[in-house]
């Protein structure tokens, strides 16, 4: 479960990125968070995994109160929270498997289960068998999905994507889609920051739309 | 797809005993690791050891320096002794029991007694009067016994002479305390002048590890923000600098041995024909192993005093955007 209480973000320079946002959303729902750029999303994605603190109001994540997280605490919410990039963000000098694995090497498994997890990780993205490759021999839509499959390889609860399908053709786009509804079917908590209107009006899902840091729907 | 998920999503919380076996698992990934990240790039790491070798060396070869000069004979021979000179005959039984008491007593390291004609004969050689000395019918020169002192410290030594010159057979006793202070002075400042160049030059060598390292952070920015983006703590992040550290002064500190020793086999030639030419006993000893393993301690510990010095705030600093 997800909640926001009356959460304002301004930045040091004086930017509102966000006014007053209280939303619920419950654990393995799919949400995508809709509005034009600037609008909000990227701060309300960074707010729910500590990268940015809010000004005002409360922010709840799996029944913990991150507002005022110790920075020392950082890092185990986000070892429960996978997140995919619209530029990807891999690391270009490591394996498919390495990059994949990440999570794992942070949470400390054992190297077997963390092979054994990256097979898995990499079926589910139609990846199987890559393990070895790099990430710069791979097409986009592979980089993406390489993504992807590191932010769930350890199984989180909740799964932020800020623009996932940015780089990608309509076909892939609705792959990706397709496998972020899986997973909230498997009761993760999924949030999507997109404004590809059509693929979210193919996908029926829960829209929260942001304009100018509010709230202007919150919708089925 | 993730049990503690469907009760709510729960944060997991990960047991103490997995915490600490992963701990043990990441570091002993990280030693061959670290190791094999800095070999493919040779030339630097050449380089770095290198410079980290010779800042190393520098204060040892000075330190080494001085122990040959505070070890050897050569510093009895700087050394004045203390001349006794006697009032009795060499071959009088005040005179040998003067020799048996000085030799008994622990201050003193020899007693070496010099007799009239020994005095008479180095005199004339020495001085070329010769001729005139013979044409004496009678030996003017007093025998003499040549006292080193078992201790260094000047005070004792003025104590020492106080008391041999009260000792029943002895004329006069002559020492030159002033020579002596001023070498134990020199002795001094050279220790401190070595104590405080190593100081410098391990300040410089965490200066030169930290830099490297930074250097490799800056490089590694993007994936630190990435790695920390997944949840890894600061600490995670730290361990492999510390790791690259470690190497960097291990490696280091052979060089640095590796400079000693060559430095020493380089000089050997050199410094027996000076000591050759001053009869003195003078060489330089070669590092022992447990000096060469205090060596690489030292070598390794600064390494991972940088990563701790240089590093640390630097990583914290680092956030994802």
């Amino acid at each position: 479960m997800l909640v926001f209480d009356h959460v304002s973000k301004r930045y040091d320079n004086g930017h509102e990125a966000l006014s007053d946002v209280s939303l619920q959303i419950d654990t393995g729902e799919l949400v995508f968070l809709t509005g034009p750029s600037g609008a909000g999303k990227s701060t309300l994605l960074k707010l729910i995994n500590g990268m940015e603190r809010p000004s005002r109001g409360q922010v709840v994540v799996g029944g913990q109160n991150i507002t005022h997280l110790s920075p020392r605490k950082l890092p185990s919410l986000r070892q429960n929270i996978g997140v995919v990039f619209q530029n990807h963000q891999l690391l270009f000098d490591r394996t498919v498997a390495d990059n994949v694995g990440l999570p794992l090497h942070i949470a400390g498994m054992p190297p077997k289960e963390i092979a054994r997890r990256i097979r898995a990780a990499l079926s589910k993205v139609g990846l199987e068998g890559r393990e070895t490759e790099m990430p710069e021999m791979l097409s986009g839509g592979e980089q993406q999905r390489v993504g992807i499959a590191r932010a769930v390889v350890h199984r989180p609860p909740f799964l932020l994507a800020d623009e996932p399908t940015g780089n990608l053709d309509p076909a892939l786009s609705k792959e990706v889609m397709a496998l972020f509804s899986q997973f909230s079917q498997l009761g993760v908590t999924v949030l999507i920051a997109t404004h590809d209107v059509d693929l979210v009006a193919a996908m029926g899902a829960r829209t929260l739309g942001l304009e100018a840091g509010r709230v202007v729907h919150f919708d089925e | 797809m993730n049990k503690r998920s469907e009760g709510g999503a729960e944060l997991s919380v990960v047991r103490r005993s997995e915490r600490a076996r992963a701990w043990g698992r990441h570091h002993r990934r990280l030693v061959s690791q670290t190791l094999i990240a800095l070999v493919s790039a040779p030339g630097t790491l050449a380089m770095t050891w290198l410079v980290i070798g010779i800042a190393l060396s520098m204060p040892i070869l000075l330190g080494l320096g001085l122990r040959a000069v505070a070890q050897t004979d050569s510093a009895r021979a700087l050394e004045p002794s203390i001349s006794v000179y006697l009032s009795v005959a060499s071959d009088s039984p005040e005179a040998v029991s003067l020799l048996d008491t000085l030799r008994r007593s622990p201050k003193v390291s020899t007693a070496r007694l010099i007799t009239e004609q020994q005095a008479l004969a180095t005199f004339a050689a020495q001085s070329g009067f010769g001729e005139i000395l013979n044409a004496l019918s009678e030996n003017p020169l007093p025998a003499m016994i040549e006292v080193l002192p078992a201790t260094k410290d000047g005070a004792s030594v003025q104590l020492l002479v106080q008391w041999i010159s009260g000792l029943a057979g002895v004329d006069e006793v002559v020492f030159d305390a002033a020579w002596m202070a001023r070498l134990q002075a020199l002795v001094i400042l050279l220790d401190r002048v070595i104590f405080a160049s190593a100081l410098l030059f391990s300040v410089g060598v965490i200066l030169i590890i930290g830099n490297t390292l930074r250097l490799t952070i800056a490089s590694q920015r993007s994936e630190i923000e990435i790695i920390k983006l997944f949840g890894a703590s600061d600490r995670f992040v730290q361990r492999p600098f510390i790791y690259r550290g470690f190497w960097l002064g291990l490696g280091g500190a052979v060089m640095a041995w590796l400079i000693v020793q060559v430095s020493l086999i380089f000089l050997a030639g050199p410094v027996e024909q000076m000591a050759q030419a001053y009869r003195s006993s003078f060489a330089l000893s070669v590092l022992t192993f447990s000096e060469s393993l205090r060596l690489l301690l030292v070598g390794g510990g600064l390494g991972i005093a940088a990563s701790w010095v240089s590093v640390w705030r630097h990583l914290k600093q680092i956030q994802p955007k």
